[in-house]
């Protein structure tokens, strides 16, 4: 009955919006000819370019499409770096943009990233490809990570890092200062958990990154992952004249990518030679060993190249996105002890089920206010808060035709906190995704994206996640740091806290 | 009695009103059966089966519907089709051939209005 009453206010809602869509693009009256680039409002270059550098803007671009949303309606228009780009932040026109995508959709036509593997004659990953190349390893890829339950296949490796993160978490306690169960900058352990957790899938054996004695080259990736959202964000804002003046973005960009390659490097090497041993004495051991992405890479003949830029691209993708997650989600739990309570019952009542690591995590995938929360947490805090599309034919976007090879920036971060789709939208409320009101648009909120271009990593991210805050939950009561003032988000390419998340871990 | 290599009918009513009489093999998912039959459904299962998108939205009679699986892994996705429609719309994907699915007729919905058809191509040219 929910269920029915939940998708019937969804096609109302569908409908009104359709409605709406049809007559705002109808406003104009119907002979009238769709405009263009050029009538499209936005602020002057130069003031947004002293917006991003002389105030703090930069570190802000999620506050930026609020902002101009509200300043310039759903789509206006700014010069970032060398390019112009057009912001669309209404998810009807969200909607519109992405279904008319076509059969190989670009992300983005000037990727400093993609870039580097030029300069540096690597391969690129999934991440930096576009065309061809990219539809090719999107094939690839997808089975193995993507599709339905292939995910799962994961949960044992990954039930056993999720344990190696809880006792991380209680040697972790009472470090410095203040209360003994305090644990300070969770996101911190997380990063580490995430790299454990990706490399582990990627390469089928363990990095060590959460035992007491953390190996150096693991914290260098991390550091480098952190540093390199930055300088990418600086290396894409800044307009070419602004290069030649300071080239220190660019420099670290390369250097920071280069140390990753190196530590992917090592690491597929030092793998495929064990593999390699082992095998060699027993054949049948083979299948069992190379249960893991990278082996099947090497299976399927993709070039070594290639499986390394691939390879390195997803361990970096696999760092930043479930660790913020996970510390934004005991972020507010600690804050609404209510939901912590509820989610806490479910998560125990459903584990008393499962009597295996592969069917803990299918009973957890079921989870109402587990999905709830976790669906509440990505709303607000997107990790990535604005996404990108290069349309390979001219499109019409609302009132305006944008002509092909124009880079549109879609604001998910200004749509998922839009108080039309959800009231008091700065909220922590889990409840919304559980029929309590009338359903938002569909594409208000979309964390992973949407469509073939969308997030690879989706089902691994809510593996790791459903897993992590079960196991979590299940050993701790989680608080807030007494005093504490609220932690607000950050842009650093991908949406972080702007400062330390320190929470207690009370035993249960 | 049927065995995994039996096939069955289906037919697919096209967006043009057209409809296209196939065979598919029990258990393969509808997106299976179009690809091997190289149905032209335009933009059909653009994410490959992976659950990325919602291309291979289809509409089904009441009868057949109400027998289907509980919709589980697709809800997300299914939400973001395009003509949803309560109780009669799954994923081609997630949807496998059985025997009692023998010479049942599946919509394709449509696809919002192309907008490159109301656009003044004159400009460009």
């Amino acid at each position: 009955m929910t269920q029915t009453l939940k998708l019937a206010s969804r096609v109302l809602h569908r409908a009104r919006c359709v409605f709406e869509l049809g007559a705002s693009l109808g406003s104009r009256g119907s002979g009238s000819a769709p405009r263009g680039l050029a009538d499209i409002p936005g602020p002057s270059t130069l003031g947004f370019l002293a917006e991003l550098f002389c105030k703090g803007g930069l570190s802000r671009l999620h506050e930026l499409q609020v902002q101009g949303a509200a300043r310039f309606g759903p789509v206006w228009l700014a010069s970032f770096g060398k390019v112009r780009t057009v912001y669309v932040a209404a998810p009807a026109l969200i909607e519109q943009l992405l279904r008319q995508e076509g059969p190989r959709p670009e992300r983005c036509s000037f990727s400093p990233w993609a870039e580097h593997r030029r300069q540096r004659q690597r391969a690129c990953g999934l991440l930096t490809a576009e065309g061809e190349e990219w539809q090719r390893l999107r094939s690839l890829l997808a089975p193995l990570l993507l599709r339905p339950q292939a995910a799962a296949r994961y949960a044992r490796t990954l039930d056993d890092v999720v344990l190696d993160l809880v006792r991380r978490l209680r040697r972790q306690r009472g470090r410095g200062t203040g209360s003994p169960a305090l644990v300070r900058d969770v996101a911190g352990e997380f990063y580490k958990f995430g790299l454990e957790g990706i490399a582990a899938v990627l390469l089928g054996s363990r990095l060590g990154c959460l035992e007491t004695e953390v190996p150096p080259d693991t914290e260098t990736f991390i550091r480098a992952v952190g540093s390199v959202f930055v300088s990418t964000l600086l290396t894409m804002a800044m307009p070419n004249w602004l290069h030649r003046l300071v080239p220190g973005p660019w420099g670290r960009l390369c250097q920071d990518w280069d140390q990753m390659f190196a530590f992917a490097q090592k690491h597929v090497e030092r793998r495929e030679a064990e593999v390699a041993m082992r095998s060699q004495g027993r054949p049948e051991e083979d299948m069992e060993s190379g249960a893991h992405l990278t082996h099947f890479l090497f299976q399927e003949e993709l070039p070594a190249p290639s499986i390394l830029g691939n390879v390195t691209e997803l361990l970096l993708a696999g760092v930043d996105t479930v660790s913020n997650t996970l510390s934004w989600a005991l972020y507010e739990l600690s804050r609404h002890p209510e939901v912590q309570t509820a989610l806490h019952s479910e998560i125990t009542a459903a584990l008393a089920r499962g009597s295996n690591a592969h069917s803990s995590a299918t009973v957890l995938s079921q989870l109402p206010l587990l999905k709830a929360v976790l669906k509440e947490v990505l709303r607000l805090y997107p990790v990535v808060p604005g996404n990108s599309r290069v349309p390979d034919k001219d499109i019409r976007v609302g009132d305006y035709i944008i002509p092909r090879n124009t880079l549109v920036t879609l604001c998910h971060y200004a749509t998922s906190r839009d108080p039309a789709q959800f009231p008091e939208p700065n909220t922590f409320r889990p409840a919304r995704w559980l029929g309590e009101g009338p359903a938002p648009h569909p594409f208000a909120c979309l964390p992973f994206g949407f469509g073939k271009r969308s997030c690879m990593g989706r089902r691994l991210a809510e593996l790791e996640l459903q897993m992590a805050l079960a196991q979590i939950l299940t050993h701790f009561e989680v608080q807030p740091e007494p005093g504490a003032a609220p932690v607000r988000p950050m842009t650093r390419t991908v949406l972080v806290p702007e400062r330390s998340i320190n929470l207690q871990f009370v035993d249960r | 009695f049927f065995s995994s290599e039996d096939k069955i009918t289906v037919h697919f009513l096209n967006r043009d009103g057209e409809i296209l009489t196939t065979k598919g093999k029990i258990g393969d998912s509808l997106l299976d059966v179009v690809i091997e039959n190289n149905l032209d459904i335009d933009g059909f299962g653009a994410c490959e089966g992976t659950l990325a998108c919602s291309t291979c939205h289809l509409i089904f009679e009441k009868h057949i519907y109400d027998k289907l699986e509980a919709i589980t892994d697709e809800e997300d996705m299914l939400d973001l089709a395009y003509g949803l429609q309560i109780k009669i719309s799954r994923l081609g994907c997630q949807i496998c051939l059985t025997k009692s699915m023998d010479n049942m007729t599946v919509q394709v919905p449509d696809a919002m209005s192309d907008a490159r058809q109301s656009i003044d191509m004159g400009k460009n040219s």
